[in-house]
């Protein structure tokens, strides 16, 4: 059994653990911070995601959130010192309508987009024809594009955040598991499968099962676990150039720069099951075939699942607990595109005590309390 | 009611398998990759492909015997050749690609057959065009009647170099060299395994003499250390390894060839069977991560069985009985397969089943790899195939603690290829066991699809009819 004592302990080791853990470590040499994640490099959420960044949202925060994410992602080799790259590609996301209920919606969003400067704009059905000659025109009635959304590689972000949080220090480890939190004096006990472990800190980055973890000190938060799916194709000829998302089929579509094409194809479920489900690829085919008729002949190389965070108005939940010293970091479905953000955001509220960010008063947990929830329009889930 | 029993593989065990079933009374359906029956062993050629064929007689027969045996059931069958599974799932569920369009059935019981595929230990210059698996150079030979090469260079361990050397030869080819990494006398040390394989051996000696009379320079403890050639294969050079498979310095021989077939063993088809949620074990001797199953071949999960090669290296034989035994076992109910009946019924399959398992015991000595070998793999050699990952990437990666498949997979790519890994992850569980002292405990996650299918023809898919 070993005892540990740390700073600040960050349970969860995907997009947002590791960006909160280094952006820490850069805020303060020296920090003993511990990362712990119950299963291996890349196992969980944030390896499993469609890879793709935007920021063509509906509400403010998450527009904000994303681009400052976006210039990190423009620069991140450099930044975190990882020759390899990430794989940035932008070459836009394409949001698509197909009723006149949905481009309305994208209307409005994109007067917010403009007013943050986002360089998004209208398409008709021919401007997006043009655009993916592979797409059909099923009841398509138009869309919005922004040419600086994109993708990266999930894998490498995570690889090149792992390296640069171990060159500053920060003890990361897996195969961790945290059965339970309590507290100690000023701060906490973790008790894992490997010993215990006190911190004056925790921020809780496992995203979906954050209400676990809060249970074991009886709090609770309304986040809701999603299990999705998706599928990757083959390596064929270049048909889809921007991301598309389809409001209506609750698809999106990520060709990536070695060929693959990469569909989430959202449905109403509930759980924590991430193995494929057998009827899944039956119902996403006619889907895929209906919104992108060019891409019928194209062979399925695999299909994958994962889990993501659904929290009541579909915004991340980001602050301080009820429990002084305790912190939350849930992403709603969105956590690999604004995780540079969110960790300066959270490094600076957790060593700094820093409130000042207007996301931090918007997206506390307390809001569920109080206030009126304003929910995101620009979604693809079902 | 009719018990519905699904086959996949129409090699000797799911043959035997289907025969058995019907045999019983139950309605089976086979689906195959293939164009015929017969599977990799029984590999037949098209049938306006007139001329000889060139194994022994004795095993010949056997294949006729067999084959024909199915054919007198095929029209009681439902027989799917040229047909792909392509996920299996843990409620019994196997989907299928043929043609144009997918099906789903639900059977009351699969037999997964399987089979295996060839080993390779990749080393420098493997990826250039003539070099071949030895069994990939055979199927040539017995299904397109086509000599895969001129001037041949067979290498690898156990018997399959050799009689792939043999054929070749008796096709009018040319055999440069045969290099062995072990001795085939290594089986002596087995006399009572070869007392029960005698009539094996006996083919294995005409093959041996047939490689013997044409003088072939045969190389006994070498092995391909690099191919040589610009844009085709031009010579291979092989040196002596020692008992841990290091590179005996010196012993450098440069020939000149055409082709070079390699077979270092095999690897068990075992993706489809794991995606069942099946128990799994890893001997890498026998084929790497092998169901766990019982005598009637029962997996972890009910109405899954699995049966032949791909169940664990073991030969065209043990996989006949394994397909009778094992089609006996899925076509009576759960609680009837430990019953005194079929045990009865059994007993006589079980007995022979044992006697050339025991035969196998002699052939397994001669697969043994020392570990050391996949030195020969260096920085540079491309491993994953698929998504050209060199292994120095694959060693930094467990270098920097990315120790499972699943870690390795995701920091360098290599398995997420169109092959699914079947090419590469054996080799990377070897790799990993030699860098690091630590053989992979899992293997990677197998998830649909075993084999890529259009979008069109997922769209297009069929269900089966409510039992």
């Amino acid at each position: 059994m070993t005892k540990d004592k740390f700073d600040v302990l960050i349970i969860g080791a995907g997009a947002y653990g590791l960006s909160c853990a280094w952006w820490m470590a850069k805020r303060r040499a020296g920090a003993r911070i511990l990362v712990v994640d119950e299963g291996e490099f890349a196992s969980g959420a944030s390896g499993r995601n469609g890879a793709g960044f935007r920021m063509q949202w509906g509400l403010d925060l998450n527009i904000r959130l994303c681009q400052e994410s976006t210039r990190f992602f423009e620069t991140a080799a450099e930044q975190l010192d990882y020759p390899r790259g990430i794989e940035l590609k932008q070459g836009g996301y394409l949001v698509l309508a197909h009723s006149e209920k949905a481009l309305a919606t994208l209307k409005g969003s994109l007067e917010v987009q403009h007013r943050y400067g986002v360089p998004s704009e209208l398409l008709n059905p021919d401007d997006c024809v043009k655009m993916v000659p592979a797409l059909g025109r099923n009841r398509l009635v138009g869309g919005t594009f922004c040419g600086k959304d994109g993708t990266i590689s999930p894998f490498l972000l995570l690889d090149s955040l792992l390296k640069a949080c171990r060159r500053e220090k920060v003890d990361v480890r897996y195969g961790t598991r945290v059965e339970k939190l309590e507290r100690n004096g000023g701060g906490f006990r973790a008790h894992v499968n490997t010993g215990s472990i006190e911190a004056d800190k925790i921020l809780l980055c496992t995203d979906w099962a954050v209400p676990e973890l809060l249970a074991s000190l009886g709090l609770n938060l309304p986040v809701k676990s999603l299990p999705k799916e998706a599928i990757v194709t083959v390596p064929c000829t270049p048909r889809v150039k921007p991301i598309l998302i389809s409001l209506e089929h609750h698809i999106s579509v990520n060709q990536v720069s070695r060929g693959s094409i990469v569909f989430v194809v959202s449905r109403a479920r509930e759980g924590k099951e991430i193995a494929s489900t057998p009827d899944f690829l039956a119902f996403a085919a006619p889907k895929i075939i209906d919104l992108l008729p060019g891409v019928a002949d194209v062979p399925v190389l695999r299909t994958w699942g994962g889990v993501s965070s659904l929290t009541p108005d579909m915004q991340p939940i980001l602050g301080e607990t009820e429990i002084e010293g305790l912190y939350v970091a849930v992403s709603s479905f969105r956590g690999l595109m604004t995780s540079p953000a969110v960790g300066r955001i959270m490094s600076a509220l957790i060593l700094e005590n820093d409130t000042n960010d207007p996301v931090l008063t918007k997206l506390s947990p307390r809001r569920f309390r109080t206030g009126e929830l304003i929910v995101e329009p620009l979604l693809n889930q079902e | 009611m009719q018990r519905a029993i699904a086959i996949i593989g129409a090699g000797p065990a799911g043959m035997a398998a289907a025969v058995e079933a019907v045999r019983r009374g139950c309605r089976v359906t086979l689906v195959d990759e293939g164009p015929r029956p017969g599977g990799q062993i029984y590999r037949q050629a098209h049938p306006s492909l007139a001329g000889g064929e060139f194994a022994e007689p004795a095993e010949l027969a056997r294949k006729r015997r067999l084959i024909a045996a199915f054919q007198a059931v095929i029209d009681r069958i439902d027989y799917r050749a040229e047909a792909t599974v392509y996920a299996v799932f843990p409620n019994g569920e196997i989907h299928l690609a043929q043609g144009d369009r997918t099906e789903v059935l639900r059977p009351d019981a699969m037999i997964i057959a399987t089979g295996v595929r060839e080993q390779a230990i990749p080393f420098p210059g493997w990826t250039l065009p003539g070099v071949m698996f030895a069994g990939g150079a055979q199927a040539m030979l017995k299904a397109q009647r086509v000599l895969p090469g001129r001037n041949a260079v067979i290498a690898g361990c156990g018997p399959l170099p050799l009689v792939v050397a043999a054929q070749l030869l008796r096709a009018g080819g040319r055999i440069a060299a045969l290099a062995s990494l072990r001795s085939l006398r290594t089986m002596l040390r087995h006399p009572g395994s070869l007392w029960s394989g005698r009539h094996i051996l006996r083919e294995g000696l005409r093959y041996e003499r047939t490689v013997r009379r044409a003088g072939v320079l045969q190389l006994t403890g070498y092995v391909p250390v690099r191919a040589i050639g610009g844009e085709h294969l031009e010579a291979v050079a092989l040196a002596r390894i020692d008992a841990e498979g290091r590179v005996v310095p010196g012993t450098e021989q440069r020939i000149a060839c055409d082709l070079l077939a390699i077979n270092y063993g095999f690897v068990a088809n075992s993706e489809l069977v794991a995606m069942t949620g099946a128990e799994m074990r890893r001997d890498p001797l026998i084929g790497g991560w092998l169901p766990v199953i019982d005598t009637f071949g029962r997996t972890s999960v009910p109405g899954v069985f699995a049966a032949g090669d791909g169940a664990g290296l073991r030969g065209a034989l043990v996989a006949e009985c394994d397909g009778t035994i094992v089609g006996a076992a899925a076509s009576v109910p759960s609680t009837a397969v430990g019953g005194a009946t079929l045990q009865a019924e059994l007993a006589e399959t079980v007995a022979r089943r044992a006697r050339h398992l025991d035969f196998q015991q002699a052939v397994r000595a001669t697969l043994r790899l020392p570990l050391g070998l996949w030195r020969l793999v260096t920085d540079e050699t491309v491993v994953c195939r698929c998504e050209n990952v060199r292994f120095g990437e694959i060693r930094e990666a467990l270098a920097s603690g990315h120790r499972s498949l699943n870690a390795v997979k995701r920091n360098v790519r290599s398995g997420m290829g169109w092959c699914g890994g079947r090419t590469c992850l054996h080799a990377i569980a070897a790799l990993a066991e030699l860098a690091t002292g630590e053989a992979p405990t899992e293997m990677m996650t197998p998830r649909p699809m075993a084999r890529p299918v259009p979008f069109a023809a997922i769209a297009r898919q069929k269900k089966a009819a409510a039992e």
